[in-house]
């Protein structure tokens, strides 16, 4: 057990983990140089375009270190990126140290930040690693100023590295060596072996990535989950490296894939423990928790006939995902669809784009919203993740919205902006700190307005430079009421929003202005409406268009005019039709475009 | 009995009778190009290559006449570009080379385009001695300041003057007038329409100007009068020359009774057309099968092409499937529709293909039952407007 060491990368997105993993990977000859595709670790082609990781993967490597003993590397990589901050707690809970990898350009950003404070906390040594040091923008010194003020921790003995380049990658290997403990635990005692993370295949069902604490797990033992309380045969241990490699065993301190015939990917929880029915564990390992939806979005076929397939396609994507929720809904306006859960806005975009991508669907997608608690009338709490459902305001006493605490870190010169942005999204300052030239903001925020284009905001008020990590706080009673949108006097209840009754009427009026915008006009006028219960509150007017046709058409060239109303047709196509009015799948967005006061 | 239609396929699909034969003639050179114009019109560098391209022409049409053996030619039109740029004797030589080689129907209508300048004014009584019967004007404005707009090279004064000249020699004109101008106003485009009504063309073209890809206005697109001040003018148009005694028979197309302009009647009823010239389009019809043809576009390339013998450059059949959205794109575009048999006679498919579409247009208010001859299709009014919806319904999915 002291030559194994557990360890895992912690980085923002683009600050070059990947590479440096695939070059760790590389250095230990886990790979040939031909099977080294870019970036090994990130296996969905869209991570590879976003350049971020979604499934945890591994890599064991075998190292000769400089004193002439051999180590067994575990590298445990995590998700990147804010939605996903339970994987990365689960990741580091399986490792005993973590590398900081930080753009020695760019400096810390908040999803460091916070990733690393989780690390602290869970008692995970952290070493410094300054990566893309040969950049000319490299400002190795601030950015260790840095790394010391905002994170805590001592920076000035960090590597200076290259992954693209590959420089200070043995360098990093020894540091990882010297300075992350070997694992501790008891290789006698009873299995307890953490779920990092879980995946299926199509061919053995379930794949289960875990770090043994203590005991040893073998094929044929009967395994136990600890919280469901499930009983699985234990087919195959192995290892990663990063191809699978089958083992007898996997001992305490090891890290690696289990594979018990199990169908569901929902009976394989991350964070659960694993032991054995023979001699079980008295106690599960902490930390584990049912992860929960935060931002949901209903998902329709714009043609209604593709229901069958999206629901396939869905069906596809959750047997690898098993933070996506969908149940079928039906929408007066939209027809047969599914209202999806999802851990956060990036991961609503991330199965869009994958379902529109992989599964070929022409979808319409609802704004995202958020869950809300309802404090019914006879005292009765119940909670409704889609907007339309509020039931009549007289029969609700108190609605509560979901509260967020955001850590923004954002340079002095953009601070006025992203306070201001706060303070529109209702935010309430909890702490402001000054970190050299960077500054940390605490912010108390509705989590409804974080999910509509906070993150867009506060990029583009930021020029892209502040960071934010967010964490749930509470539900709060506010003013809250439903604005409805009618088309045609017609209630599209797709369009209804949940919004703070002191922002109604100026969100209302200024969500119709741009619906108008993005309704095409079309044979007859299109009354677009906002009202709040029977009051209307706003009101704009596609006017109907007078004509649509081709001045001239002679014996010439007739395809150009085919082209064009193929074009037309095409376009009309991807419109949804409620009632007799056509919509396009952007005009449900529409509320994103709206901008704030 | 009720007779069943077969499906159709290639193998069985056969036209019952050959529609009439029409010939265009391309000029395609102008003193200036427009900056509205998507035609195949090229800026004159130096002189027109005048005998050399009538050659061309009477060459190219040598090359088609295999394909329209024996078929009578009913009428012709000489389009631009601006064809007026030819002297009259040598239309006068191409027309005499025409009939030397094709039946030409002895009162065929002969058109020709011709710019109102002086310069091509002092002609217009050799053309008509030439043979031809018929001038299409492109006027577009009698307002000095739309027809700099548009980059006409021509004023309005020389407009009134070509058509004073015109009216003495020929008696059946056209006058081409475009309206929703950059700037133009409700009034200035009525003025236009009546200032062309008073000069007393049998024909009037009214054309919505519209920004064509590949033109400088597309481009750089001028400041428009809005869609619906283009439509108000529209409808102003229609009012003003239909109480001038002008009837509506196609989108953009009024005349005096009986003087239609035959040569374009011929493409809304799906006729056939020879296209001579550069960039000349041609559809032939024969018992199996109905081709499209173009020549090869620049006038440099299309003489040397012609020199080598032949000009054409594509030549497609036109598959069934687009047949029913090829028809309708040209029949619907006339006020008084078809009779259903010229569906059947036009593309040589059952009407059944189209029958479908046809009720569904008729229900949804954009097509209509014509209540003196229930044998005739014809847009409704919100068809002619929305024509483009109309089309979209028979386009192949």
């Amino acid at each position: 057990m002291k030559h194994i060491r557990n360890f895992s990368i912690i980085a923002h997105i683009d600050h070059g983990k990947s590479t440096l993993a695939d070059r760790f990977i590389q250095f230990c000859g886990g790979l040939e140089l031909r099977e080294m595709s870019e970036q090994v670790l990130d296996s969905m082609d869209i991570e590879k375009e976003r350049g971020i990781t979604i499934k945890a993967q591994t890599a064991a490597l075998t190292y000769k270190a400089l004193d002439g003993q051999i180590y067994n590397l575990n590298l445990i990589d995590t998700p990147g990126h804010v939605d996903f901050s339970y994987e990365v707690s689960r990741s580091l809970a399986a490792c005993e140290g973590a590398l900081l990898v930080v753009d020695a350009s760019q400096g810390v950003e908040a999803q460091t930040v916070a990733n690393c404070y989780t690390a602290i906390e869970q008692g995970v040594e952290v070493v410094a690693v300054l990566n893309k040091i040969d950049l000319p923008a490299a400002e190795p010194e601030r950015v260790i100023q840095e790394i010391e003020d905002i994170v805590g921790i001592e920076a000035i003995d960090a590597v200076r590295a290259s992954a693209k380049s590959g420089i200070g990658i043995q360098d990093i290997l020894e540091e990882v060596v010297r300075k992350v403990p070997a694992p501790r635990g008891n290789p006698d005692g009873p299995l307890k072996a953490l779920i990092v993370d879980s995946w299926f295949d199509n061919y053995v069902g379930v794949v289960m990535l875990v770090r043994v604490v203590d005991g040893q797990l073998s094929p044929k033992d009967k395994i136990l989950f600890m919280s469901t309380k499930a009983q699985h045969l234990c087919e195959q241990v192995g290892v990663f490296t990063p191809k699978s490699v089958q083992r007898d065993v996997l001992r305490a301190g090891e890290v690696g894939f289990v594979i018990a015939g199990i169908k569901e990917l929902a009976s394989a929880k991350v964070g659960d423990t694993i032991t054995t029915v023979k001699s079980p564990a008295v106690e599960a390992l902490p930390g584990f928790k049912e992860v929960k939806s935060q931002v949901f979005a209903g998902l329709y076929p714009v043609e209604s006939h593709d229901y069958e397939s999206l629901r396939d396609s869905l069906e596809k994507l959750k047997l690898n995902d098993a933070s996506l929720h969908y149940e079928p809904e039906v929408s007066q306006a939209l027809g047969f669809g599914f209202r999806c859960g999802f851990l956060g806005l990036l991961h609503l975009e991330i199965v869009q784009e994958r379902l529109e991508r992989e599964f070929d669907m022409d979808l319409i997608t609802t704004a995202p919203t958020v869950v809300y608690q309802l404090v019914l009338k006879g005292g009765e709490v119940v909670e409704i993740e889609n907007p339309s459902r509020l039931p009549d305001p007289s029969k609700v006493e108190e609605i509560r919205e979901p509260i967020i605490t955001s850590t923004i870190l954002v340079p002095q010169d953009y601070v006025g902006a992203v306070m201001t942005l706060c303070n529109q999204k209702r935010g309430a300052q909890r702490n402001m700190q000054y970190m050299g030239r960077q500054v940390l903001l605490t912010y108390d925020l509705p989590m409804a307005e974080v999910v509509m284009d906070f993150f867009d905001k506060l990029k583009s008020v930021s020029r892209g430079y502040a960071s934010l990590d967010y964490d749930f706080k509470e539900f709060r009673a506010e003013d809250l009421v439903k604005l409805d949108v009618l088309v045609n006097s017609e209630r599209v209840d797709a369009l209804s929003l949940i919004v703070h009754r002191s922002m109604s009427v100026y969100r209302g009026r200024e969500l119709v202005s741009k619906m108008r915008e993005l309704i095409p006009r079309q044979q007859f006028d299109i009354a677009i409406q906002a009202a709040i219960g029977s009051h209307i509150i706003a009101r704009e007017t596609v006017k109907a268009m007078r004509k649509d046709v081709l001045a001239k058409c002679y014996g010439g060239d007739i395809t150009r005019k085919k082209k064009l109303l193929e074009k037309q047709k095409a376009g009309k196509k991807r419109m949804k039709q409620v009632g007799n009015v056509e919509i396009p799948q952007e005009a449900f967005l529409a509320i994103l475009q709206v901008s704030d006061k | 009995m009720q007779s069943i239609s077969m499906p159709v396929s290639s193998s069985t699909w056969q036209m019952t009778a050959l529609p009439p034969l029409a010939l265009y003639i391309h000029f395609p050179w102008c003193v200036k190009k427009c900056p509205y114009c998507d035609f195949n019109s090229h800026t004159l560098r130096e002189g027109v290559p005048e005998a050399q391209y009538i050659d061309a022409l009477l060459r190219d049409l040598e090359t088609c006449l295999p394909l329209t053996w024996g078929r009578q030619v009913s009428t012709i039109f000489m389009g631009g570009g601006t064809p007026s740029l030819f002297s009259a004797e040598a239309m006068e030589q191409l027309l005499a080379g025409i009939r030397a080689r094709v039946r030409l129907q002895p009162d065929a209508e002969i058109t020709m385009e011709a710019n109102p300048g002086t310069f091509e004014a002092d002609k217009f009584a050799g053309y008509r001695a030439a043979g031809i019967n018929r001038l299409s004007i492109g006027i577009q404005s009698f307002n000095a300041g739309h027809l700099q707009a548009l980059g006409r090279i021509h004023n309005d004064d020389e407009a009134h003057k070509a058509i004073e000249i015109a009216k003495r020699h020929f008696d059946n004109f056209n006058l081409d007038i475009m309206y929703a101008l950059p700037q133009q106003t409700l009034a200035q485009a009525l003025s236009d329409i009546d200032t062309a009504i008073a000069a007393g063309p049998t024909h009037l073209s009214a054309y919505h100007l519209t920004l064509e890809p590949n033109t400088l206005f597309h481009r750089y697109p001028p400041a428009l009068p809005d869609d619906d001040t283009a439509a108000d003018m529209q409808e102003a148009i229609e009012q003003h020359l239909a109480s001038a005694g002008f009837e509506h028979y196609e989108t953009s197309a009024f005349c005096r009774p009986g003087r239609q302009a035959k040569h374009n009647l011929n493409y809304w009823k799906f006729g056939d057309y020879i296209g001579i010239g550069a960039g000349a389009h041609g559809k032939i019809s024969f018992h199996d099968r109905i081709i499209r043809q173009m020549r090869y576009k620049q006038p440099g390339e299309y003489l040397a092409q012609m020199a080598a013998g032949n000009a054409v450059q594509t030549e497609e059949p036109v598959t069934l499937e687009q047949l029913p959205f090829e028809f309708m794109l040209n029949a619907l575009r006339l006020v008084d529709g078809f009779d259903l048999d010229l569906f059947t006679q036009r593309t040589g498919l059952p009407l059944t293909r189209v029958i479908h579409e046809i009720e569904r247009a008729t229900a949804d208010g954009l097509l209509e039952r014509d209540p003196n001859d229930l044998h005739r299709i014809r847009p409704t009014l919100r068809g002619q407007r929305f024509l483009n919806t109309l089309l979209e319904r028979f386009l192949p999915d």
